[in-house]
């Protein structure tokens, strides 16, 4: 019988498809949590990480609850030397500036990683990355 | 994992003494946010809040925090927090919260 145990990592890609519900965030979170930790994170930017996510699934979310699409998507492109994390979403029709200011949020993920892009266009993007050390 | 809040008040010093456990996100923010306000209309005095089993608080549950905190400036008040995790400490310095609330003692893993 071969051995089962300790096959490395490779460059993989790990995708995520959620419902538009606030009680999934934490799913999200364990998710990554989960990817962080086997990809040799240390505690601080596991956490780090964890609340990137966990702000972007909410963004995503306020944009769409009860409107739009019952789904979002995120992806974990992994790497030998980065997790890059894209969280995506159509956008809802007619719901400009239905939600609560949530640049508290955005601020928070540029905080916590090395890199982040929003759009905000026909389809809801956040890309980010986390740097190995 | 959802949240939950132990609260008493301290009739020595006159103030209420709160521990929340658990994690606070988009999902339960409201209900946190509730709470503690009926806590605060019962009873009009400081915050003694203990966050040695708060795991993790989001831009929500910081701006439900941030909210009460306002009524309880209302009335000359003022919301303590103390033994806050690492993690948790983190998010509020980088929103700068912690110029904002009252925190005490080094954060613990």
């Amino acid at each position: 019988m071969s051995n089962v145990n300790n096959i490395p990592i490779g460059e993989d890609c790990i995708e995520l498809s959620l419902p538009v519900n606030p009680a999934y965030v934490s799913a999200a979170r364990l998710t990554a949590s989960s990817i962080a930790n086997r990809m040799g994170f240390n505690i601080e930017d596991i956490e780090d990480i964890k609340a990137a996510v966990s702000e972007a699934c909410t963004y995503l979310i306020k944009r769409n609850l009860h409107l739009g699409p019952k789904m979002f998507q995120i992806q974990f492109n992994l790497t030998t030397s980065t997790l890059e994390i894209n969280l995506t979403s159509q956008k809802s029709e007619g719901i400009n500036n239905i939600y609560d200011d949530d640049s508290l949020g955005i601020m928070m993920i540029e905080a916590l990683m090395d890199k982040i892009f929003v759009a905000d266009d026909d389809v809801i993007k956040i890309s980010m990355v986390k740097n190995l050390p | 994992m959802d949240f939950a809040i132990n609260s008493s008040f301290n009739d020595t010093k006159k103030h209420w003494d709160i521990s929340i456990e658990g994690e606070i996100d988009i999902y339960n923010s409201n209900d946190f946010k509730k709470e503690l306000s009926e806590l605060i209309q019962s009873n009009p005095t400081d915050v003694y809040v203990n966050c040695e089993k708060l795991e993790y608080i989001d831009s929500t549950g910081l701006g439900a925090l941030v909210s009460i905190l306002k009524k309880v400036k209302q009335y000359n008040g003022d919301i303590h927090l103390f033994n806050l995790k690492s993690n948790v400490a983190k998010l509020f310095k980088i929103t700068d919260l912690n110029k904002v609330f009252i925190i005490e003692g080094e954060p613990h893993e």
